[in-house]
């Protein structure tokens, strides 16, 4: 604990930042691509995907659960049925294409196929991206108004040197988090009161 | 009795709502004698609900089945234990229930909040009656659990026969006060942007109150999961089920705000943020009382007969409308007083956390709604289950793993290269080194290697922080384990959390395993035979029955023996070849490395009065996989019909639970901050004066 002491770390690093933000946005990518590739087919037995075929579609009876879940009399049968078509060689899409039909398009766990069901698929994307770029973006917009008031928001911090010297009497202390915060406290001005940085920089 | 408690909510009704309008006008017109009083009216309204539960409690125990409510969920024959089940086990219960724990809440947090928050605790305390008042008129006048019957039975129709388990002690309790509980710190924020003294006096009291309602519901989800693992014997802990995605939705907010309000009280930033995330988790959290009485989606676990969804749904549009209008007003006084200074800021991390986190609500959220849209859009019904939303939150959550491992290891502020060297270039290497073994062992399901990476690499960071801390102190002369304590004492909101992102750690590794790795066998057995999978055999050695008038009960005496595939090697590629895993035998003479490693009696049950069956699983688990048995069904020719499931890694799913609870705990246990922190702050004043 002691020997991190977030004051005494100086300099600002754009390439670093941006390489951050970048990467990020790239690791989100890998993995909601491969959240999509990650259930193949091919290496499964038939077992294996009759239960996972189970998994995926709905009891008609039984709210809210799919037929791998329940143990009433309906889902016994679906699920034997699965199997049995599956025995017959067919791919999953015709396995579910043959409850569709009998039951409707509520027998699937997830709305599958084009049109008005992508939607439900979409959304999702947009929401993690959209919140990513918001939260990437506030951090920039941020980042601006500090560069702005040409460093002095951290002026209510202390300036580099400040802080160094703040540093050095929390190692003398003994300290580090547990007092800087008390200190925050102490330092920071009453109420609603913006801070000096702030007021420069309007 | 019922008399009592119809006049015991009255009261309740009459004291907040005038706790609301003493403690509006009294600051209005400045008259401390009337905010005084509507402080005490809201510390009665505690009695009242307390009377009113006293009274339905002492009409179970008496059996006044002239009572509805009690004739609905309680018999002659029920054992006392259970009233305090059946108390709450309906609509009208619950609410009442509800109404108790909220005012309890709210009593202790006005009598405990510290004396700075004088100027806005007059209107926290409008805003906790406000509360109060709306679940005392919907028990007065829609869901009185008084309700008298014309014609008293001669018994009740008994309890919910699911409901009859320890489990059901704890968990409805503690999910519907976790939910009722946001109120609180709800109530401050709003109290503090109302009186216009929306400094940071507030953060204390809203984390500390916010911890606490996150604890118990995060617990109470917990041991939800692991009542459906362990008793509900559908194979599965969570089902991504519309009322238990509305008691995530909220907790997973206020992860989010746990984490941003130490942004606001280390560097003064994020408050509005703060503040809107509490609306949000407020807000949800009346959504899912909505949701859960009357509701329009389909839910096992709603109260199915309500009609009360139109008070609800208004009660979740005005607290919406109040919420954010209060901060619109507000938002030009609640900018941050200080700037972003790096991407690579611990503050910026927390941003990036907030945000995901804010994602898979709404993902979620969307899942849950969608079947409505479609219905509206195009009336077709459509399902939004467990695929869906595995499919869509899945990479989210992984990116909040990941998240967790970074943010502790970047400074406030911003970092240089070299701190980010040092801080990175174990836990990285750790997680890069555990994909690697992992790949090279043969292990398949390139996300599930990758997501294993990442639990590795969140983990080093942390064992990483504590060995660099405890190492520090102990080379000052410190045992190791004193070391340790003294460090997780130093800052324990940073230490409790670094422990519950270890059981978060393992939850995740729970969950990896069992939905990457499980293994599924289906099969019927005849007394004598065996199902094979993997490498158990599991014999079928016997059964029993117990016939009671309100239950008939069927299990099976089953025997685990692990087994050498080599001594099964033609039955199993026979399997194989009709493309099964598992495959039942006729023959169970034991072959020569056949070793018996445990019993397990897996159990069904009938209930005729409910025409309800509960089934309990047989499990026998270790740290490494559970084997997991579901009796299926008994056969009228004597077999038993089962599905057995290998679930690797499960026993850490719960394995989590008590290193959240303290994880939890450390991060709220007060800080001993009368003795110590004052004499720092001064001495620390004396060395650079007042800045």
């Amino acid at each position: 604990m002691a020997s991190r002491l977030p004051f005494i770390v100086i300099g600002p690093r754009p390439s670093l930042s941006n390489a951050a933000a970048i990467s990020l946005l790239l690791l989100m990518l890998v993995m909601f691509a491969a959240a999509i590739g990650c259930i193949r087919e091919d290496d499964l037995t038939l077992e294996q995907r009759s239960h996972q075929l189970a998994g995926q579609l709905m009891c008609p009876v039984c709210d809210g659960q799919t037929i791998d879940a329940s143990s009433a009399q309906i889902a016994q049968d679906m699920r034997a049925k699965v199997r049995e078509l599956l025995e017959s060689g067919i791919t999953n899409a015709e396995v579910k294409d043959y409850f569709v039909v009998r039951y409707g398009e509520e027998i699937l766990a997830a709305p599958e196929g084009g049109g008005f069901n992508l939607i439900a698929w979409i959304v999702p994307f947009f929401i993690a991206f959209g919140g990513m770029a918001i939260a990437l973006l506030t951090v920039r917009n941020l980042k601006r108004s500090h560069a702005r008031s040409g460093g002095l928001a951290s002026a209510g911090t202390g300036s580099a040197g400040l802080s160094e010297y703040l540093a050095q009497v929390d190692r003398d202390l003994g300290i580090s988090d547990a007092a800087t915060a008390g200190a925050a406290k102490t330092k920071s001005p009453k109420t609603g009161d913006p801070g000096p940085g702030k007021k420069e920089a309007s | 009795m019922a008399d009592l408690g119809v006049m015991a909510l009255l009261l309740g009704l009459a004291l907040s709502a005038y706790s609301v309008i003493g403690s509006a006008i009294g600051v209005k017109i400045g008259m401390p004698a009337l905010i005084v009083s509507a402080r005490r009216a809201l510390y009665m309204t505690t009695l009242a609900a307390a009377v009113a539960s006293a009274a339905l409690i002492n009409a179970f125990v008496q059996n006044d089945f002239s009572i509805k409510y009690v004739a609905d969920h309680s018999n002659s024959v029920m054992e006392r234990a259970f009233v305090w089940v059946a108390f709450y086990s309906g609509n009208e219960g619950s609410l009442l229930y509800i109404v108790l724990a909220l005012s309890i809440m709210s009593a202790l947090a006005i009598r405990f909040a510290p004396k700075r928050m004088a100027p806005s605790m007059p209107w926290t305390i409008a805003v906790l009656a406000a509360v109060q008042l709306f679940y005392f008129f919907v028990l007065s006048f829609f869901a009185s659990p008084f309700e008298l019957l014309e014609t008293i039975p001669v018994d009740g129709r008994g309890i919910n026969p699911l409901l009859t388990h320890p489990g059901m002690f704890s968990h409805p309790p503690m999910l519907m006060g976790g939910l009722i509980a946001i109120t609180i710190p709800f109530a401050f924020a709003s109290g503090a942007l109302i009186s216009g003294n929306y400094g940071d006096d507030w953060v204390d009291v809203a984390r500390v109150s916010a911890i606490l309602s996150w604890g118990v519901l995060g617990a109470g989800l917990l041991l939800g999961a692991w009542w459906a693992y362990t008793i509900l014997g559908w194979g599965g802990y969570w089902a991504w089920d519309p009322i238990e995605n509305v008691a995530l939705m909220p907790w997973l907010v206020l992860t989010a705000f746990i984490h941003s309000i130490m942004v606001q009280k280390r560097r003064g930033m994020f408050r509005m943020w703060n503040v809107a995330l509490l609306n949000i988790a407020f807000v949800l959290a009346q959504l899912g009382m909505f949701i859960n009485r009357g509701g329009p989606v389909v839910s096992v676990h709603s109260f199915a007969s309500s009609t009360l969804g139109v008070i609800f749904l208004s009660f979740m549009l005005l607290s919406l409308v109040f919420a954010f209008g209060l901060f619109l007003w507000r938002m030009p006084q609640l900018k941050s007083e200080r700037a972003m200074e790096s991407f690579m800021s611990r503050e910026a991390s927390f941003l990036v956390n907030n945000f995901l986190l804010l994602s898979v609500m709404a993902v979620t959220l969307w899942g849950v709604v969608f079947p409505l849209f479609s219905d509206l859009a195009r009336d077709v019904s459509v399902s939004v289950s467990a695929p869906y939303f595995n499919r869509a939150n899945g990479p989210i959550l992984l990116g909040i793993v990941l998240m967790m491992g970074v943010g502790p290891l970047l400074p406030w502020r911003k970092s240089s290269a070299r701190s980010l060297k040092k801080w990175f270039i174990w836990p990285v290497a750790i997680g890069v080194l555990t994909i690697v073994v992992l790949v090279a062992f043969g292990v398949k399901r390139p996300v599930a290697i990758f997501s294993f990476g990442v639990v590795a690499f969140v983990a080093t960071s942390i064992m990483q922080e504590w060995w660099r801390g405890t190492a520090a102190r102990h080379r000052g002369g410190e045992n190791w384990a004193l070391a340790w304590w003294r460090l997780v004492n130093g800052n324990r909101p940073r230490h409790g959390g670094y422990i519950v992102h270890l059981s978060i750690l393992m939850l995740g590794l729970g969950i990896i395993g069992t939905n990457f790795y499980q293994q599924r066998t289906d099969g019927a057995l005849a007394l004598g035979e065996s199902l094979v999978i993997d490498n158990y055999r599991i014999e079928y050695v016997d059964n029993g029955n117990s016939n009671r008038p309100d239950r008939i009960a069927q299990w099976a005496d089953l025997s685990i023996y692990r087994i050498d595939t080599a001594d099964y090697a033609t039955e199993i590629s026979f399997a194989r070849a009709q493309g099964s895993d598992g495959f039942t035998l006729k023959d169970s003479t034991p072959r020569p490395n056949d070793r018996l490693i445990g019993q397990i009696q897996p159990w069904h049950g009938f209930y005729p009065d409910f025409n309800m069956a509960s089934v309990r699983s047989g499990i026998r688990s270790t740290i490494v996989e559970d084997l997991y048995v579901i009796p299926r069904d008994f056969l009228s020719d004597g077999r038993v019909s089962l599905a057995v499931s290998i679930n690797p890694l499960a026993w850490w799913l719960w394995a989590s639970g008590p290193f959240f609870i303290l994880g939890t705990m450390v991060a709220l246990w007060p800080q001993p901050a009368v003795e110590r922190r004052p004499a720092r702050s001064k001495v620390r004043t004396m060395a650079v004066g007042e800045v």
